[in-house]
């Protein structure tokens, strides 16, 4: 059983460096790691594994972001953290749904996260605002800007991929549908 | 609208820093003097960090979900679920809880043995009286009397027929037949004789009790009894210092038997300051013997032993014997016992010393 779970979990090094060179590998063994942990967390305090997924996911970005921001410094363990956070998201989330947040039952031990955790509430709120731009857009207008944008195709690629006689065309059709992605990312 | 399509191509490129460098000068010029391009620039930097950290975002749950898809959730939920039974959560919840408590328990229940097993060793403390009779012997001893209570002709033995049940040592405190001894040696005493080295027994009665410090004083109430001759030691009043050598002469066995040693500590058992510790060998039967230093004072009255401790007895000091004798009416004391000026020991040597004092103690034997 130790042995099997010190094979699977990375060390806190090992799922760092990982981040920092976008080796999903490590990434994939992190996520495998320490769900476990979260999902019975959440399980034990009036949640499902949905809840567990999303709760955990986020914590996830909020440490991936927090590598990835160059100023993460491991002033405790990463299972720590990772629990500390999914804790705190849990709680918020608790108790917009008003449900009681008192006799939370817990697994591990807990660190300070608020200010982690409400700069990535911010972040989300603009993942937020940029997926209901993008869903609102519609098509091809959605998915010209990701290939652009996001994918990083060239403009030739797009041009082929849509369809578009020239790459002129191509410009202004995304021309135009950047100017109203930002119309609806700023209205928001 | 071209010109907008132009400007955003331009703003796009600065952004990605695919400009030249002279480009790149006029574009900023432009900026610097153009609130709408600037503004313009600033709110596309915006969008594109807000697209880029959604892409990035977007494939990071893309992969998470991969991740996701490889684990066997419904097997986890099952074993992580909340249990049924109160017991198994509890047990779940406050597993470290428990397992600190269970550990504490532990340690207090070590160290409360270690520490009665600690003070068992230091604290026994063995009173030094002989216990002297078997029953087998007891026994035998009730034959012979019968026997001579048969035989009248046989005058009897003088003394008490039996042996006793208990023995200690005593010293004389007067010329007239008060002795000093421990109180444990005649406690819950029938009837207690002495025994002078010359084997003569003389019946007893004790007269003070001092359970404080152990002390007990006897007065020989037997006419066979003749006064003593002047008592060759004096009690010391002040302490004696630690390193003092002292002897002491007392009855482990019929006979009497000499203890060398020192003062090892100012204080007795556990710190015990109405006693001396005292470096010398001692037995049961030692109790109530006095202990002298090499000029003939009775510095104190050798009391009990730590049976674990090697060479530690222990000897209650003789400011307390004079104490106790200053609680007997002066006129019974007949000729005073007290601190006679000259000491005949001083200067002699050990065997000669020895020689002056051993008629004036005496064995104490206990009846009950």
């Amino acid at each position: 059983m130790s042995n099997k779970l010190s094979s699977s979990v990375p060390t806190d090094r090992e799922v760092v460096l990982g981040i920092l060179n976008n080796s999903e590998d490590a990434l994939n063994r992190l996520y495998i790691g320490y769900f476990p942990m979260v999902l019975q967390f959440i399980l034990n305090n009036n949640g499902d594994e949905d809840d567990a997924k999303d709760v955990y996911q986020e914590a996830i970005i909020v440490l991936y972001n927090k590598i990835k921001g160059g100023n993460f410094e491991l002033s405790s363990k990463l299972k720590t953290y990772i629990y500390s956070v999914c804790r705190r998201i849990w709680l918020k989330k608790l108790s917009q749904a008003s449900k009681k947040t008192n006799n939370i039952s817990d697994f591990e031990d807990v660190i300070a996260v608020e200010v982690d955790v409400e700069y990535h509430e911010e972040k989300d709120l603009q993942f937020e605002k940029m997926g209901s731009a993008l869903t609102n857009l519609g098509e091809p207008c959605k998915t010209i800007i990701q290939d652009f944008y996001i994918n990083n195709l060239s403009m030739q690629e797009i041009c082929e991929k849509f369809g578009y006689t020239n790459t002129d065309n191509a410009k202004t059709q995304k021309y135009k549908c950047l100017q109203r992605l930002k119309k609806l990312f700023f209205q928001i | 609208m071209r010109k907008d399509l132009e400007i955003e191509a331009i703003i796009e490129d600065y952004l990605g820093g695919k400009l030249t460098a002279e480009e790149k000068t006029a574009f900023e010029e432009l900026r610097k003097n153009d609130p709408v391009i600037d503004h313009k620039v600033v709110a596309h930097q915006l969008f594109m960090d807000a697209a880029k950290q959604y892409g990035v975002i977007m494939s990071l749950k893309q992969q998470m979900d991969q991740a996701h898809a490889q684990m066997d959730v419904e097997a986890m939920v099952n074993q992580y679920k909340p249990h049924p039974s109160i017991l198994v959560n509890f047990w779940r919840n406050n597993r470290s809880g428990v397992a600190v408590a269970a550990s504490f328990l532990l340690l207090m229940l070590f160290t409360v043995y270690s520490y009665l097993h600690n003070t068992k060793q230091n604290g026994s403390y063995d009173l030094m009286r002989r216990e002297l009779a078997n029953i087998k012997s007891n026994q035998n001893k009730l034959v012979r009397s019968l026997i001579t209570s048969n035989n009248t002709t046989t005058p009897a033995p003088r003394g008490p027929l039996s042996p006793a049940k208990f023995g200690g040592t005593g010293f004389a405190l007067t010329t007239n037949g008060y002795i000093c001894t421990n109180l444990h040696v005649v406690k819950d005493a029938d009837s207690v004789y002495v025994q002078n080295g010359k084997g003569e027994s003389f019946k007893v009665k004790v007269v003070y009790r001092d359970s404080q410090y152990d002390i007990a004083i006897l007065k020989i109430i037997d006419n066979a009894f003749t006064p003593l001759a002047n008592l060759p030691y004096k009690l010391k009043r002040n302490n004696v210092e630690m390193g003092e050598n002292v002897f002491t002469l007392g009855f482990p066995k019929d006979d009497a038997v000499l203890g060398d040693g020192y003062v090892s500590s100012r204080t007795g058992h556990s710190g015990d300051t109405t006693q001396y510790q005292v470096s010398i060998p001692i037995n049961p039967g030692n109790s109530g013997g006095p202990l002298l230093d090499n000029y003939g004072n009775i510095i104190g009255v050798i009391t009990a032993k730590e049976n674990q401790v090697d060479g530690a007895a222990f000897a209650i000091k003789s400011k307390y014997v004079l104490e106790a004798l200053d609680a007997i009416p002066q006129d019974s004391l007949g000729k005073k016992v007290a601190p006679i000026k000259k000491n005949p020991l001083v200067g002699l040597k050990r065997t000669k010393q020895i020689n002056k004092i051993q008629d004036f103690v005496y064995m104490i034997k206990v009846y009950n």
